[in-house]
């Protein structure tokens, strides 16, 4: 299982820039187990953005966030989802990253993904998040770079990209390429100009 | 001098390499490596060769990622032979603990010339099996030096004496690169004192990259290579990335019965050009140090020791 945690909800609502019509969307495996992403947790995330003055279009609980194969099926979940102008993912860090690639709308995680605990029953994608303990995925788009660039690089590529090809892995794209594209998209390119302070490792 | 802390230290003469950025002087800096092993007379021999031409001497930090002796070490060495020089410190081989703590040292050995690089990925080098570190990237780095020169650690303790830096980083000069110009705003941002560029071979296009960080007012020394033959234009071309030799330099490599000297005679008509753009060069010879002499008369840049 994925551990997760709740992000406060101050700052949930912080990183909430005119948001328009939100969809809230939890997770039916490891954050329903842990109570940071089942159905109560968004009913009442539903409920405290609305108090907050947001305008709440629906919430819905995904089987896995994680594993949600493409726009069809994420929809499945609830069509108001193709109305929303941002999603809030009550997940692990990767069904963050899974949502963020299926529609072209702003998605902010409401959760932090701090570590495997143990086992994984298959829901671990260590490719889309390295469970750091402090999502900040939303500001690169879905696109983590902790975790998709081999160099963890917070505030930028590295001089090594290839048409858009990693320097490690030329089978690879460049995460920064792959963020570019997607702030492009969601109309956040000024989310590039926001510098990073280094992580901290001590939990 | 007051023993409270964070009065600035200077152990050595100061370094002339911050007051040549700031006056007009056309500044030359030279790669130069630390040998794979102990012995430096080389490193000595090829210095010697140049060092006339040449104000500081850019000491390599297993580049490429094939392992050398430090820079730190070999910067110290020929800083006592009298030269100049600037230490590159990549982010791939210490975390934040070994980066701070190696900027002191360099700095109390009277090295504050320090350019800074995220480093390639251990894979490239000749220990592939390497642990990556990576734990602050260029720009947080640029932080962590402003840090250290406040007084304090990057986590906020105070130190005991502080160090100033001259600060430089690396940069690729494709006008067309968001992504790259993004993170040049950065660390301009984060205050920097030089820009030293990937190899220019395509001046019109540099000139278009000069234009568009105008804004930021930070010197820039343009990389040079000197071609040796069309094959390694068309090897950097597809290899190495932001590197980009045109068509025009490649046939006349091709067509030159002397090719190593045409690359230093295009190398000079560069340097020429290169005057009226930028600050100054930064050199990139690659085994080729006994020809330079030849390349910076030719290139109209005399003795100035
Ligand atoms: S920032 Fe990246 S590594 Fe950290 S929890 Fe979010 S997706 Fe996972
Ligand atoms: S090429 Fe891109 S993904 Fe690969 S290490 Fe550099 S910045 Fe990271």
């Amino acid at each position: 299982m994925i551990i997760s945690s709740s992000k406060p909800f101050e700052e949930i609502l912080e990183n909430l820039d005119d948001p328009g019509k939100i969809f809230v969307l939890g997770c039916g495996v490891c954050a329903t187990k842990l109570h940071v992403g089942g159905e109560p947790e968004v009913e009442a995330m539903c409920r405290k953005l609305r108090n907050a003055g947001k305008e709440v279009i629906g919430g819905g609980v995904a089987k896995a966030a994680c594993n949600i194969k493409s726009k069809e099926s994420l929809l499945e979940n609830d069509p108001a989802i193709e109305r929303a102008d941002t999603i809030i993912v009550m997940s692990c860090g990767s069904g963050i990253s899974v949502v963020s690639s299926l529609v072209d709308v702003p998605v902010h995680p409401a959760t932090n993904t701090n570590s495997l605990g143990g086992y994984s029953e298959g829901h671990v994608r260590k490719d889309l998040c390295a469970m750091c303990g402090s999502c900040i995925a939303d500001f690169f788009g879905g696109v983590c770079p902790t975790a998709r660039c081999p160099k963890g690089l917070m505030n930028g590529p590295c001089g090594g990209a290839m048409q858009g090809k990693c320097e490690v892995d030329p089978d690879r794209d460049c995460a920064w390429e792959l963020i570019y594209l997607r702030l492009k998209e969601i109309g956040r390119l000024d989310l590039l100009e926001r510098i990073f302070e280094p992580k901290e490792y001590n939990g | 001098m007051s023993l409270k802390t964070n009065v600035t230290y200077y152990p050595a003469m100061p370094s002339a390499f911050k007051e040549k950025l700031l006056s007009d002087e056309f500044i030359v800096t030279s790669e130069i490596s630390p040998p794979k092993g102990v012995d430096v007379s080389s490193v000595f021999e090829e210095a010697g060769l140049v060092r006339d031409y040449v104000d500081a001497f850019n000491v390599t930090d297993n580049q490429r990622a094939v392992m050398r002796m430090s820079p730190l070490a070999m910067g110290h060495l020929l800083k006592e032979r009298g030269l100049d020089v600037i230490m590159q410190f990549t982010c791939r081989d210490r975390n934040r603990l070994a980066l701070q703590s190696d900027l002191l040292g360099a700095y109390a050995m009277g090295m504050e010339n320090v350019c800074i690089m995220s480093g390639d990925y251990p894979t490239k080098g000749d220990n592939p099996g390497a642990k990556p570190v990576y734990d602050l990237d260029s720009v947080q780095l640029l932080g962590a030096m402003n840090q250290l020169e406040g007084g304090y650690d990057i986590a906020g303790n105070p130190l005991e004496s502080a160090p100033s830096f001259t600060k430089g980083a690396v940069c690729n000069t494709e006008p067309d690169q968001p992504l790259q110009l993004m993170k040049l705003e950065k660390k301009a941002h984060m205050g920097i004192d030089f820009f030293q560029t990937q190899a220019v071979y395509d001046i019109g296009h540099f000139e278009t990259f000069m234009e568009g960080i105008s804004h930021m007012e930070v010197p820039v020394l343009a990389g040079l290579i000197p071609l040796k033959s069309a094959h390694m234009a068309r090897f950097m071309n597809e290899k190495i990335p932001g590197i980009r030799v045109g068509d025009e330099l490649i046939a006349r490599m091709e067509s030159s019965t002397d090719p190593a000297e045409e690359g230093l005679l295009i190398c000079a008509e560069q340097i020429r050009e290169l005057k009226k753009v930028c600050r100054g060069i930064h050199l990139m010879p690659i085994g080729h140090y006994r020809h330079i002499t030849a390349l910076f008369e030719m290139a109209g840049l005399h003795e100035k020791h």
